[in-house]
């Protein structure tokens, strides 16, 4: 290379790579909308396919795809409805149920589905003790299989087990048999792709961190599904996300924050399905107990001043500012997905927001003022500071937390908002090292393990994995609690369950903030039919069951099939523009000046 | 590159002639550092922005900083009243902008100069110890140092020790010292070799005394640059944690207001009045203080200036 | 004896050094990620929920009942051996986990920094001989502003500029899927084109900055003095003189550079959903995926230090002068 060459060399590898680039810029988006691909953006990776290592909402949407409940959920209202099975009949004492399946069912691989796949399942999940699936079988249960069609569950006390329904995949006896008796990390490390199942889609490829192919069952028992494949792309970034999703990358999306509902919204050919929420945000207070490092805040243990926090908290504002148009104000701790047993307190019973309200009670209550504007509690003389851990798994947690210390110190109580991962959290709840925290919970659509969560049972010491959130313990609760367990009959069983919301509610051992609907969205003009689970309001991804999937049908091809029609990508296309005039600008401003002065200068 | 800085001296002076020396030496820098376009454009910016930190609590509201209490809607556009509009709790960007600068600027300069105090120390341990056991240990520290993946460690740092102010400028300044000892080391090596420390050192004075008479007095000019450049590498690294979400959640730094603005959906959303602002601050500011580090650089190396 | 013109004892010095600092990094490691916050495995278990039986099963795993010296013993064999341990979160052994997300990294870190390599050192070169001009000022301080951009906050403006508003790249991800031949060849690189062009951007400042400087430094040299001296044209100072000498700092930075392609980037990655290593890594964070986290670290660091060899070695080869030292 010579002076002269120099800058054509230069200009070459330049004009190369411009080239490369122009190349690869062929529109992405040129993907036709009935290649047979349903392509699902999802929001966490399947670090493992294999249904024993179930752990992100991904990974739960795979194995929903691919295998059945023996009594699945209607789509209705998410009662029990056939699954494998058509039906269970119970005894007149209740202690033995008889399930019968359908006949002629088969797994992927051809091999006939039986009773015994059903008992080796259930078996498997009670003697591993996975922790997703065993409580949803009574303790001390035992199964019969008489023929290949019938299941038969004895159960040691009366009990409505299967009709709950039980959330437990079936899967094949002749694939997982042989690793019945690993350890429970060995049989998470078995390679399962290809998967071997019963629902319409099985996990026929994975690539790590990217894409997740399942192609048509051909031997699944029920319609066959009219797209050819469904594939989970992974996506890091929510904005992609929903960038891939304006562009036609993908069809579907599982599920974004709250924050990017605007960009949803504004296009045409999006559908936004805000799903009913099935979750709900609460800021949960400490009673101590767990052990050393257990550090309750001893003015937290009186319920006027709790319900005063209440009180001081808008909650419409969180809402507002955090969940705008995707979420509720929260109030009972059993969400409105499960409409039966979600107890809809009327608006004038309501804990009112009302901060001077909540400034008298305190006020009353003798917690009067430092001369920093703090309260102080009058037993202790010790300000009223609370330390406040949110859990950065659950969107809009620090947010809304900063947003209830500004609302506190309204009332002059401090918080001190700490964000940390879920896994800390887990340590500090465990642990019982915090004042109050913002975390979640989410449910089955029956409410016993959500009202469970509150009894005494869950309550213990570090190091015991107890789930109470800070160890809240009222036997007027754990009787409620109690008495619904036993309760068989839905409507007897309902008046209970309104009964221990309501004492929840009143005794504010944590205040539900809010209810968040997951947002989910499909192109419109690519495919349809996605039958939503629960209907109207439901998930129209495989959450509760892969219905949604099942029925989905590439739109009628009358979309001209173009890419993303960015009507609306005007205004940052401006802001891209005044990013790099104004970063260029500057860099210009030096060389130009320095040019003039090597001028001068020479 | 040799980096001789300063002329040999043929005897330790008194004091007094010693101060006035440094002060000659002062004006003669600052006279070389005044004709660059480029440092001055760099310090005018920096002056600037530091007058804005300091009076940013005088100007700003407190209460328009409380998401509580936020006096605007949530994400407006800029407009007469807001100039730059508002983030998702109605608070105004500029205000945020404004107090934000603060802590961008604590962070950045708190965590070099604890950088550049770690890796000083060590350098000029080393440098002085030159050849012997002492240095050959602390060399291999900063080898190793130099290998391990500082984002790596840095957040895993953040993650462990939980997300404060003090938490980051500890784990940048840990992350960032070994290139500066490098540098140290190599200049009280060349400075180690001059006659009147040989001198100073056959009269029988301790090594205190030699490295705080002579050493540091020679070393101290690349300390300095190197302290304004390693400023631009640790506002750049306060960016980086807190766009990973490892930020001090707890103040308003520019890198935060980025985070907040890229989860608030800024990008898809076309908040751009959210995103761009605090980010185009980071650059003006960080290439400030690289355009007055490099200046320095030449400032205090002949060898640069020459050219 | 001599390999060309270096000698055995000086190869040997420095593998021995790297073997050394190898060790270093393992003993980081180990401190790092168990000795730091309290009870490891009870972190551990509590991110992932584990039972009371898995969490003793953990123990076991990793020998926390036995004295720290007997521990990390321990753990120094398992690593030797190869035994990383399993992902907490997928349950997979870690290097399946990791095997999975080189090949992503060596792509878009790998191209990215070549391609800025090529652009800083070639713009350097040229920079430095013609100092003062219009393209020094402005590749000089073009370096600095891309120097001082926050790369991830670039990235995102990339990714709405190009694959928002004028969608002409796709939004993330390494490849659509279910192309084939020279349609998957393309696909990939369109998928690369934004995330590289990022990183490019990001690391050229450095190269050009660090290229420029040492021509500078070289220019003077009496041997180049004397070149000029006895006629030699310009060029041919330029190109037989000066750049061989110049290239011999920036080639340090080079091979170190190519050394930390594979701890991957981590800020990029995200931002791309690029399924690599830096995206693991974060990930790991998040989910305090210790197995994980220690295998990540240790393949970077030693990624390095190899480099670091490399880098010496070929140095001893270029510049005999260097064993003196």
């Amino acid at each position: 290379m010579t002076a002269r060459t120099w800058p054509k060399t230069a200009a070459a590898g330049f004009a190369l790579a411009a080239l490369g680039a122009s190349l690869v810029a062929l529109p992405p988006a040129a993907r036709a909308a009935d290649t047979g691909v349903l392509k699902v953006a999802v929001g966490s990776e399947i670090a493992n396919p294999n249904i024993w290592a179930v752990n992100s909402v991904s990974e739960w949407e795979a194995i929903t795809m691919e295998y059945d409940l023996l009594m699945g959920f209607s789509p209705e209202d998410l009662t029990a409805a056939p699954g494998l099975a058509e039906s269970c009949e119970p005894s007149n004492d209740n202690r033995t149920w008889t399930c019968t399946l359908r006949e002629g069912m088969k797994w992927s691989d051809g091999e006939p589905i039986t009773s015994a796949d059903v008992a080796f399942s259930y078996q498997l999940v009670v003697d591993q003790g996975f922790g997703y699936f065993k409580t949803y079988i009574p303790k001390g249960t035992t199964f019969d299989t008489p023929d290949d069609l019938t299941l038969v569950w004895n159960t040691p006390e009366p009990s409505n087990a299967p009709m709950v329904p039980p959330w437990v995949y079936i899967v094949p006896e002749h694939v997982w048999g042989q690793y019945a008796d690993l350890a429970k990390k060995d049989l998470r490390a078995v390679d399962v792709v290809p998967v071997v199942g019963s629902g319409p889609y099985v996990m026929t490829e994975a690539v790590d961190g990217q894409r997740w192919t399942f192609e048509r069952n051909p031997n699944y028992w029920g319609t066959p599904p009219a797209y050819d494949s469904v594939e989970f792309v992974y996506f890091d970034n929510q904005q992609a996300m929903v960038q891939a999703l304006r562009s036609g990358e993908v069809d579907v999306i599982d599920g974004v924050d709250a924050a990017l509902l605007p960009a949803l919204e504004r296009e045409s050919n999006i559908t936004v399905q805000k799903v009913v929420p099935d979750c709900w945000n609460n800021m949960a207070f400490n009673f101590g107990g767990q052990g050393p490092d257990a550090t309750p805040l001893p003015a937290l243990q009186d319920v006027e001043v709790r319900k005063a926090i209440e009180m001081a908290i808008d909650k419409q504002a969180i809402v507002d500012k955090v969940y705008p148009n995707a979420a509720e104000p929260g109030e009972t701790v059993v969400r409105p997905l499960a409409t039966f047993w979600h107890l809809d307190i009327p608006d004038d019973q309501l804990i009112p927001y009302d901060p001077a309200a909540a400034n008298t009670m305190l006020d009353d209550a003798g917690y009067a003022r430092g001369p920093d504007g703090v309260r102080v509690d009058p037993a202790t003389g010790e300000p009223l500071v609370i330390r406040m851990p949110t859990s950065n798994d659950t969107a809009g947690s620090e947010a809304s937390g900063r947003l209830i210390a500004g609302f506190l110190k309204q009332v002059g109580i401090t918080v001190k908002v700490q964000p940390v991962t879920a896994g800390k959290m887990y340590g500090l709840q465990q642990a019982g090292d915090f004042d109050a925290y913002i975390w979640y919970w989410c449910g089955d659509p029956d409410p016993n393990y959500q009202l469970s969560v509150f009894s005494s049972s869950q309550a213990g010491v570090d190091g015991d994995y107890h789930l109470s959130d800070g160890n809240w313990e009222d036997p007027t609760y754990d009787a409620l609690y109690e008495k619904q367990r036993t309760i068989l009959d839905p409507q007897e069983r309902q008046k209970v369950v309104f009964e221990a919301q309501q004492y929840i509610y009143d005794q504010v051992p944590v205040i539900v903030l809010v209810y968040p609907n997951t947002i989910q969205a499909y192109r419109n003009d690519r495919v349809a039919d996605l039958t939503p689970i629960p209907s109207p309001n439901g998930y129209i991804t495989p959450n509760y069951s892969y219905l949604p999937f099942l029925d989905a049908t590439p739109a009628s091809t009358t979309s001209t099939g173009g890419s993303s029609g960015s009507d609306t990508g005007l205004p940052v296309w401006i802001w891209g523009v005044v990013a790099l005039v104004v970063i260029g600008g500057f860099a210009f401003y030096f060389v130009r000046r320095r040019g003039a002065e090597d001028t001068e200068e020479g | 590159m040799s980096a001789d800085a300063t002329t040999p001296e043929l005897a330790p002076s008194p004091r007094h002639f010693a101060r006035r020396r440094r002060k000659d030496a002062f004006i003669r820098y600052w006279a070389i550092f005044r004709h660059s376009r480029q440092a001055m454009a760099g310090l005018v910016i920096l002056v600037v922005i530091s007058a804005v930190a300091l009076v940013a609590p005088l100007i700003v509201n407190p209460e328009d900083l409380d998401p509580a209490t936020a006096p605007g809607l949530p994400v407006e556009p800029p407009s007469s009243q807001w100039w730059l509009g508002t983030d998702n709790f109605g608070r105004p960007v500029l205000q945020l902008l404004l107090v934000g600068s603060r802590v961008s600027l604590i962070v950045g300069i708190a965590a070099s100069i604890g950088a550049v105090f770690i890796g000083a120390t060590i350098g000029m341990a080393a440098g002085y110890y030159g050849g012997t056991k002492i240095d050959k240990v602390l060399n291999a520290l900063i080898d190793w140092f130099l290998v391990i993946p500082w984002l790596v460690l840095a957040i895993a740092l953040a993650a462990i020790l939980g997300p404060s102010l003090v938490v980051i400028i500890a784990v940048i300044a840990v992350t960032s010292w070994p290139l500066t000892a490098r540098l140290v080391r190599a200049q009280t090596l060349s400075v180690r070799k001059r006659p009147y420390v040989e001198r100073g050192r056959v009269l029988g004075a301790s090594d205190l005394t030699i490295i705080r008479r002579h050493v540091l007095p020679n070393v101290f000019p690349v300390i300095f640059a190197n302290t304004v450049l390693t400023v631009a590498i640790a506002i750049l690294s306060e960016t980086t944690l807190s766009i990973l979400g490892l930020g001090d959640p707890n103040s308003i730094s520019w890198g935060r207001i980025i985070e907040e603005a890229f989860s608030g959906g800024a990008l898809v959303n076309g908040y751009w009045w959210w995103i761009l602002p605090p980010g185009v601050c980071i650059v003006v500011v960080t290439l400030a203080f690289t355009m007055c580090g490099y200046a320095l650089d030449e400032v205090f190396n002949p060898n640069l200036r020459k050219r | 004896m001599r390999i060309g013109s270096l000698s055995l004892s000086y190869v040997a010095r420095k593998l021995g050094w790297a073997a050394l600092t190898l060790f270093f990094v393992l003993t980081v490691n180990f401190f790092l990620f168990r000795v730091m916050p309290g009870d490891p495995v009870a972190l551990l278990a509590r991110s992932q929920r584990l039972t009371p039986e898995a969490v003793a099963e953990q123990k076991a795993l990793y020998g926390l009942d036995q004295p720290m010296l007997q521990q990390f013993l321990t753990y120094l064999w398992q690593t030797l051996t190869g035994h990383l341990g399993s992902s907490l979160v997928s349950g997979q052994p870690v290097t399946r986990v990791i095997g999975g997300r080189v090949w992503p990294t060596v792509l878009l870190v790998g191209t990215g920094t070549t391609l800025a390599i090529l652009v800083g050192v070639l713009a350097g070169i040229r920079a430095g001989w013609f100092r003062g001009t219009r393209f020094d000022r402005g590749s000089l301080y073009g370096s600095m502003l891309l120097y001082s951009t926050p790369e991830g906050w670039l990235g995102m403006l990339l990714l709405i500029v190009f694959a928002g508003s004028l969608a002409w790249f796709p939004s993330g991800g390494l490849s659509s899927g279910g192309e084939t031949g020279l349609g998957s060849v393309t696909d990939v690189l369109s998928h690369l084109a934004l995330p590289v062009a990022t990183l490019a951007l990001s690391y050229v400042g450095q190269f050009l900055i660090v290229m420029r400087s040492s021509m500078l430094d070289v220019k003077d040299e009496d041997f180049v003095t004397v070149g000029r001296a006895v006629g030699l044209p310009d060029r041919l100072v330029r190109r037989r003189l000066v750049v061989p000498n110049a290239i011999l700092p920036s080639f340090t930075l080079i091979v170190l550079s190519f050394g930390f392609v594979l701890g991957g980037a981590i800020v990029i990655e995200t931002v791309y959903s690029w399924p690599g290593i830096g995206q693991l890594t974060y990930r790991a964070i998040e989910s305090q995926d210790y197995p994980v986290l220690q295998a990540v670290f240790l393949l970077t660091s030693a990624a390095v230090i190899v480099a670091n060899l490399v880098a010496d070695i070929a140095y001893g080869f270029l510049d005999p002068r260097i064993e003196e030292v």
